[in-house]
């Protein structure tokens, strides 16, 4: 069927022509919580210059990788309006399993892809929970919150486990390109990859669509349980591969590694712009949100407020993001 | 009583802007007591932004609303909105129950609330009001949601009435009922209600006067309908005159009909290339509907057709047989609202033709599409919450326009429509349908089937069928008797 545009011709009914979409706007927000990023380092900085030193920046940089990549699998099944409550003991799990791997003879390659596999395995099970059997996405991962916390205390019967595979440190603090730590490299291979399936795939696309109107998506014929079930699989194998970086990194598994972890990484996504109600969201906006927790943590040591702080000033972080969010949107 | 004829609510030079787009320029408008007031204007031209100010829904930008002040106090305003308005999860008489509600803490009587429930509905519906009282309102149906609406801004007992396109999701038997009700209480208690609607017909039967708005401004001022034709009323609007039609139909032999529908009571053999009019109210026609976009998994009919199965399990199954949908209910079953225009308009496409990635080339596609039907839009970066509801609606239509589809179902396709669009979309249809695909419309404007489809399939309101009509045997009087709905 023709359905090129007529031609402009006198005609005044015709309706003006949409405008081109800007690229610039469609980032806008995120600008907005970057400027934000950079203010709150100046503003540590004037209090305590060190806190804009190089080194500091790649000690905001180490600290923030697994909260960074945890929030981006978050990300993608809060964009589907759902929610996981499990990334952060996922998280302690994986790192437990991997330890007690390797303290049982296995090699580096084997023991990280085992402990990847407890993200697999968790992911799917809160997939297949929520879209085959129809349950609640709060009230499933909480169970499998519970289930691989207590799994992570299980493995060992609580005690941490030291790493001495001597080569193990090179997964996070190597260098696959000179120059660029690995940890770094992960975070920008992660962003850039999920942004681009989030806008540029039509699966990606569909992640919205789901958390847009699951009913108008599936009369559409986009699959909505696959795409459902893939959002919970992605958001569990990240935190374990979070999970993996954070051992190479400290050569140590403790059972509470990721407790605090969940929080952040759903404050780091609603931080970035994402809706809890879904359809909406931005890779970058949610690193960008992680890079901000971490930033604020990092402030309230170097000021030498008592850390019990940290907490309150990322409470009001949230505050300020949302309602920054709120009004730009008129 | 009110005086008759004074102003209840008046409105100056009224302005409003969403970013760039000014919608209104500078509106005047009043409604007077005892006044059945047509409020008219193509879609987009700012009929509801205008009502939402009323109601102090949004902002105005300027302009002035004078509440005219009768019995000392301030004149009681309802409205009706254009997109039903509803809390899914409440039952119907917590839902109109809602609006007497006059602090948050009353303790809640459940017959009381019942009650005021009941004799709200029965004015309108008795029948509803005896079955659906305690259903939630995520169960109705689209003309069900719309009656209960209606009832509850009746119900508080206003004396200006805002209707929003109440009409758009009725049936004519419905409509007929509203109509009554409305003018009994214009005769009886001397309101005002303002009638927004698309449909000619109603607004000649309903309306004692109108204003048009255009370009964001009043062209017609709150004159008699007697005095202005039809072709006044659409030249004012900005939309091409009634243009006759010659649609000449084609004869199909059935001995090739490339599907065949088969139900417990009924086997209709369909041609390529033939539109099928389903008319009646929703219990019948959405049996057939749920068949085709693969949701009716146990619906009483099922398909005869080459390579096809009985029926599509799902709706992905059906978009891969290139069977096309478009609900009725576009709030909750076709709008994708938090993804742009672009994303809305070619869902469709990237299922269908297994695009696994977002093309450059889309905002072209979209774009023509957009201009293809007229779409009124800011940007295709939009959400479609920025539309009007009729150009929501085109939107819907977009989806599935110049895919080669096999077979496309239309539900109401033209609800909310303009006159103008209306025409552009039944070129659509017809189109559509010369190219080959089969269209199955339901539609509970007989009218507009009459006009545009080879066969019609009648049901009645307990949705069994009652017969089909080839078009040489169309006629409304026999279509109304049938469907059991006043043409
Ligand atoms: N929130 C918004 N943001 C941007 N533009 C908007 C917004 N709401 C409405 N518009 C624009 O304002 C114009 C008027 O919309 P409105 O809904 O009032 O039209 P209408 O006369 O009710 O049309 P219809 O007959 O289709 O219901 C439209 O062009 C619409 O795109
Ligand atoms: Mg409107």
């Amino acid at each position: 069927m023709n359905t090129k545009a007529q031609p402009m011709t006198s005609n005044d009914s015709l309706p003006p022509a949409p405008r081109a979409p800007s690229i610039l706007s469609a980032y806008r927000s995120e600008m907005a919580i970057a400027i934000a990023c950079i203010a709150l380092l100046v503003g540590v900085g004037i209090f305590v210059p060190a806190a804009l030193s190089a080194g500091n920046f790649a000690n905001i940089l180490q600290a923030s990788a697994p909260l960074v990549i945890m929030s981006l699998g978050v990300l993608v099944v809060i964009i589907t309006g759902g929610i996981d409550l499990s990334v952060g003991s996922i998280f302690s799990l994986t790192g437990m399993v991997t330890a007690l791997a390797m303290a049982n003879g296995f090699g580096d390659v084997s023991a990280s892809l085992a402990g990847l596999g407890v993200g697999l395995v968790f992911g799917s099970i809160n997939g297949a929970l929520i879209t085959l059997v129809g349950l609640a996405p709060f009230v499933v991962t909480l169970i499998t919150y519970a289930v691989a916390a207590s799994l992570a205390f299980i493995v060992t019967n609580g005690r941490s486990l030291g790493v001495d595979s001597p080569d193990y440190w090179l997964f996070n603090s190597g260098q696959i390109i000179p120059g660029l730590p690995n940890f770094v490299l992960f975070c920008l291979l992660f962003t850039v990859a999920l942004e681009f399936v989030l806008r540029k795939v039509t699966a990606g696309r569909w992640f919205y669509s789901v958390g847009s109107s699951p009913m108008a998506a599936y009369l559409l014929g986009i699959p909505v349980k696959r795409t459902r079930f893939a959002a919970y699989v992605i958001s569990g194998t990240m935190a374990s591969f979070a999970g993996l970086l954070t051992v190479s990194y400290i050569l140590n598994a403790e059972a509470t590694a990721g407790a605090s972890l969940m929080l952040q990484a759903i404050a780091a996504v609603v931080i970035g712009g994402a809706s809890l109600s879904g359809g909406s969201g931005s890779a970058v906006g949610a690193v960008l949100g992680a890079l901000m927790i971490t930033i604020i943590q990092n402030g309230v040591n170097l000021i030498g407020i008592n850390s019990f702080w940290q907490g309150s000033v990322t409470g009001l972080a949230i505050l300020v993001a949302v309602l920054i969010d709120r009004f730009s949107h008129r | 009583m009110l005086d008759a004829d004074l102003p209840l609510l008046s409105v100056r030079n009224l302005q409003k802007s969403f970013g760039a787009t000014r919608v209104l320029r500078g509106v005047n408008f009043t409604v007077r007591a005892g006044q059945i007031h047509a409020l008219l204007g193509g879609n987009g031209a700012g009929k509801s932004t205008m009502i939402r100010i009323m109601t102090g829904g949004i902002r105005k930008d300027d302009g002035e609303i004078m509440l005219g002040s009768q019995r000392g106090a301030e004149p009681k305003i309802a409205i009706v909105h254009q997109e039903l308005a509803l809390v899914q999860d409440l039952s119907v008489a917590e839902n109109i129950a809602m609006v007497h509600a006059t602090a948050g803490l009353t303790i809640v009587r459940a017959g009381q609330r019942a009650e005021l429930a009941y004799n709200a509905l029965a004015l309108l519906d008795p029948h509803l009001a005896r079955s659906a009282l305690h259903r939630k309102a995520a169960d109705l149906s689209m003309h069900e949601g719309q009656i209960v609406e209606i009832a509850r801004a009746l119900s508080i007992g206003a004396d200006v009435l805002l209707l929003d396109e109440p009409t758009a999701n009725l049936t004519a038997g419905e409509t007929e009922r509203l109509f009554a009700v409305l003018r009994r209480l214009v005769r009886e208690t001397g309101i005002g209600i303002v009638f927004v609607s698309h449909r000619m017909k109603e607004i000649r039967q309903l309306c004692d006067v109108c204003t048009i708005i255009r370009d964001g401004l009043t062209v017609v001022d709150a004159t008699p309908l007697d005095s202005l034709t039809d072709n006044d009323i659409m030249q004012q609007m900005g939309q091409p005159g009634a243009r006759e039609v010659a649609h000449s139909r084609r004869r199909f032999d059935m001995a090739e009909a490339g599907l065949v529908l088969k139900g417990a009571e009924a086997v209709i053999p369909i041609h390529k290339g033939q539109i099928l009019g389903l008319a009646g109210s929703p219990a019948g026609p959405s049996q057939v509907i749920a068949l085709l976009n693969g949701t009716g998994r146990s619906s009483s009919w099922s398909l005869d057709a080459k390579g096809w199965p009985a029926r599509p399990a799902s709706p992905r199954d059906a978009v891969a047989l290139g069977i096309g949908y478009v609900s009725g209910d576009r709030r909750h079953k076709g709008v994708l609202a938090q993804l742009p225009i672009v994303d809305n308009v070619l869902a469709s496409r990237r299922v269908r033709e297994k695009r696994y990635m977002v093309r450059a080339s889309e905002r072209r596609e979209c774009l023509d599409l957009v201009h293809a039907l007229k779409l009124k839009a800011g940007s295709i970066r939009d959400l479609p919450s920025t539309l009007s509801g009729g150009n929501q609606q085109k939107l819907l239509i977009a989806r599935w326009l110049g895919m080669s589809l096999r077979l496309v179902v239309f539900e109401e396709p033209t609800r909310g429509v303009d006159i103008g669009t209306k025409r552009d979309i039944y070129d659509l249809i017809r189109r559509m349908a010369e190219e080959g695909t089969i269209v199955v419309w339901w539609s509970t404007e007989n009218v507009e089937l009459l006009e545009l489809c080879d066969e019609i399939l009648a049901f009645d309101t307990d949705g069994r069928v009652k017969g089909l009509l080839p078009h040489d045997r169309f006629n409304e009087d026999a279509l109304a008797d049938l469907t059991g709905m006043a043409a």
